[in-house]
């Protein structure tokens, strides 16, 4: 066993060797986009050289990314046990969430910016960025707690709280901290976001972008090696304490959890009001916070200044042509790049059951892709791939698969242990197993991943159109920016945020039947 | 305690809408355990024991009928601390090792663990799980899982206990000492106690009475009284009057 152990990890650090010295060769001969992908020995070199620039820059934008990762993960937390707790407040809460989780920092980073000052926005985006991923994941953990422990407690009068803080608590923890593994790269890139965004002399985002124009691509790498490294600590931090935690939370035998939630016992006018409730609560919010602020009027759009915009100035017409046209060709590849996502997570997932070797060699490279900025990262793409809709779809897949990964593989390894005995005992194959078992058993976590990776899409296709192919909505924010036109800054914001929750509530409308006739509850 | 602890349902009946189909777990079932009395449930599978005990705990409700425990509601008995069960399926909590498996209930009932602490090492060593305190359930085997799922539902001395197939996973040598352990902790405790068995030889040496049930729809058929003196020693298992209440029980299970 403990040999076993040893080869795997050579094997791993092998693998990475391997791709170290094929990439320094590609970088050392330009083989890659005539130098778009320097070699890591000039990457380190630049490092070296720059070495006084950077602790400045890493100090602001980790204390951005600090601050929002504990802001937004305390809140999230606390918000998800209200939500697992308490059904209808997160009937209510739907609409919020999904807007928060769907809103894109690009559009409002400039917004922010004008209204904060300081690191304000900074740490808001990074909140925002931690916020959803860490919420979803606590109700999903609490939701899942074994059905068997919580009689248990019950039998012994225990109520709601004493339910929660001796079995769900404690039986969420693993799902929660992989929330805060994706959440830690997710708070640096927020950070770096609204660096992009200006406002203040230092951060990795300002460094980045005032490197930019200047072709040295061994010094955006640099860069976004540093931000990598920050992202990559938080998330192997989170990982180690994960691992110490999930084998003792794992049940024993398989739980046989009572089909059917109280959920769907609601007579029809509550869910109508709570459905209501649901969407008019985020744009009172939107509302209120404008006045609270007292952005100016030019600026800040309210609800009834962007219907103004949209559909009472002369122009209106202009503008909703412009509007459509983007919808139409963001539209379609939004979900051709959300399929493809989605099945490369899963594939992933499963790799990670079945050549759990290969997954750990590809896990750094993995989170390269989410804390590199798409900034960096986009030249090359660029340069490899053209400007037509492929570097969309490829963009795409890397800024979705991600966190479905991470949901996906933890579902899996949360199979228990007696459901895996049963096909072992006639000496299933480890495929078999999966087809049989863990996918059945996880396929709350599957939907939940699924859910994750509905609004990424959309922001990774958004990205990939401002910075790579200038179509879609993506570009119209972009020009938008520079034409001061704010009220188009709002409409994109808006119509992207109501194509996520469109979406989220397609899969929502799938999920349900699909989990209740196997007798499962959603996660929410 | 007497008089103030019994277990009471009246006319209970359950029904569970599946998907489609609707089964009656439990048509009209009366059952009435006197303070301090020992019944022993025993049926087919599937005929609704666990479903009743669920009941008379207050775990599940009933579609009609009324359950009480010392005049009380099940949930209200629970509350004041003075219940006891151990499921058919151990539900231990992974995380928490034997000891504090133990010192759960005692935890829901926010009591303290430290006053407690002599109770729970002599569970554990009446159990026999000596030097498995700190072991996880993970790394336990069935039988002593259960063995701590027993133990648990000692730990508050309850005065209403309720065992679900609590020896099942045992096997018979050690099935029969916790047998004789058991009945001597209910003559010390005089508990009111439910046992849902599929032992016929465990139900007689252990209950006063034994409740036979049938199924489709799950209903008590037959109340056999048991007069066995007590407390009942091992060598009873062979005597003729232990035979003869068997053949009974077995002949009332098969219907007659
Ligand atoms: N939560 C539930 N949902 C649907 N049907 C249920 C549920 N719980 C029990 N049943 C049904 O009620 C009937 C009685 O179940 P119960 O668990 O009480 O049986 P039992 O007598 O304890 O059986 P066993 O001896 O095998 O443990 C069964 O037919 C079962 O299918
Ligand atoms: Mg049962």
């Amino acid at each position: 066993m403990a040999i076993e152990a040893i080869a795997a990890r050579f094997s791993t650090l092998r693998n990475w060797l391997v791709l170290l010295v094929l990439w320094e060769i590609c970088g050392r001969l330009q083989v890659i986009a005539s130098g778009a992908l320097p070699a890591p020995s000039s990457i380190l070199m630049r490092l070296w050289i720059d070495r006084a620039d950077y602790p400045p820059h890493i100090l602001a934008t980790l204390e951005g990314a600090g601050a929002g990762f504990l802001i937004g993960n305390s809140l999230a937390v606390a918000a998800g046990v209200l939500f697992a707790l308490f059904p209808m407040a997160a009937r209510l809460g739907r609409g919020v969430n999904i807007a928060l989780f769907a809103l894109p920092a690009i559009a409002i980073s400039p917004l922010l910016v004008l209204t904060f000052s300081g690191a304000t926005p900074r740490i808001i985006l990074a909140a925002i960025g931690c916020y959803f991923v860490t919420m979803s994941s606590t109700v999903t953990g609490i939701s899942q707690t074994d059905a068997r422990m919580i009689d248990v407690i019950r039998a012994y009068g225990g109520g709601r709280w004493s339910i929660l803080a001796l079995a769900q608590m404690r039986s969420a923890l693993p799902a929660i901290l992989s929330g805060l593994r994706i959440a830690a790269p997710n708070a640096v890139l927020g950070s770096i976001l609204a660096e992009f965004g200006g406002g203040g002399r230092f951060g990795l985002g300002v460094y980045l972008l005032g490197s930019l124009g200047r072709a040295e691509p061994d010094r955006l790498w640099g860069i976004g090696l540093a931000a990598t490294l920050i992202a990559g600590l938080a998330y192997a931090l989170f990982s180690l304490i994960a691992v110490r935690f999930t084998g003792a939370t794992k049940a024993v035998t398989v739980p046989a959890t009572a089909p059917g939630g109280e959920a769907t016992s609601w007579p029809l006018w509550l869910r109508l009001l709570l459905s209501t409730g649901s969407i008019l609560i985020p744009i009172a919010l939107w509302w209120l916070l404008l006045i609270a602020m007292g952005t100016p009027a030019m600026i800040a759009k309210t609800p009834v200044g962007l219907f103004e915009y949209l559909f009472l100035l002369p122009n209106s017409g202009v503008s909703q042509m412009k509007l459509l046209a983007a919808l139409g060709q963001t539209l379609p590849l939004t979900i051709v790049g959300m399929a493809l996502g989605i099945a490369f997570a899963f594939g992933l997932a499963l790799m990670s059951v079945l050549r759990p070797g290969i997954i750990r060699g590809f896990m750094p490279v993995a989170l390269v892709t989410q804390t590199m900025p798409l900034v960096a990262l986009t030249p090359l793409l660029v340069l490899m791939l053209g400007r037509g809709p492929s570097v969309i779809l490829w963009i795409t897949i890397s800024v979705t698969f991600f966190p479905a990964f991470v949901t996906m593989a933890q579902g899996l390894s949360m199979v228990p242990r007696a459901a895996l005995d049963v096909p072992r005992a006639y000496g299933a194959s480890l495929f078999t197993q999966l087809r049989l078992v863990s996918v059945p058993a996880s396929l709350p976590y599957l939907f939940a991943a699924t859910r994750l990776a509905v609004p990424r899409a959309l922001l990774g296709v958004m990205i990939a159109e401002w910075l790579a192919t200038g179509t879609g909505l993506g570009n119209l924010l972009n020009q938008s920016r520079g034409y001061l036109d704010y009220g188009m800054i709002w409409a994109v914001a808006v119509v992207s945020v109501l194509m996520s929750v469109v979406f989220y509530q397609c899969v929502v409308l799938i999920e349900r039947p699909v989990l209740a006739r196997r007798g499962m509850h959603a996660a929410q | 305690m007497t008089g103030q602890s019994g277990i009471r349902l009246e006319n209970v009946s359950r029904s569970f809408k599946g998907r489609g189909a609707t089964v009656q777990a439990l048509d009209q079932v009366s059952l009435d355990c006197p303070a301090g009395s020992f019944t022993a449930l025993i049926g087919p599978s599937g005929c609704g024991k666990s479903t009743m005990l669920r009941l008379a705990l207050g775990l599940d409700h009933a579609d009609s009928g009324a359950v009480s425990i010392a005049g009380i509601t099940p949930m209200e008995a629970a509350r004041a601390g003075m219940t006891g069960v151990a499921f058919q399926d151990a539900a231990l909590m992974p995380w928490r090792n034997v000891e504090d498996n133990i010192a759960l209930p005692l935890d829901v009932l926010r009591k303290s663990r430290r006053d407690n602490a002599g109770k729970i090492a002599s569970l554990i060593e009446l159990v026999g799980l000596s030097g498995f305190e700190k072991a996880l359930p993970g790394e336990l085997s069935g039988g002593m899982r259960q063995r701590v799922a027993i133990a648990r539902s000692l730990v508050t001395n309850p005065q209403v206990l309720f065992l679900d197939e609590p020896f099942g996973a045992l096997d018979q040598i050690l099935r029969r000492q916790m047998n004789v352990e058991l009945q001597r902790i209910w003559i010390s405790s005089r508990a009111t106690t439910l046992l849902v068995t599929h032992g016929i030889d465990e139900a007689v040496f252990l209950a006063d009475r034994v409740a036979v049930m049938q199924s489709k729809p799950g209903r008590i058929t037959r109340i056999v009284d048991i007069p066995l003196m007590r407390p009942r020693r091992p060598d009873i298992f062979t005597s003729a009057e232990f035979h003869r209440l068997e053949d009974e029980i077995a002949g009332a299970l098969d219907g007659h």
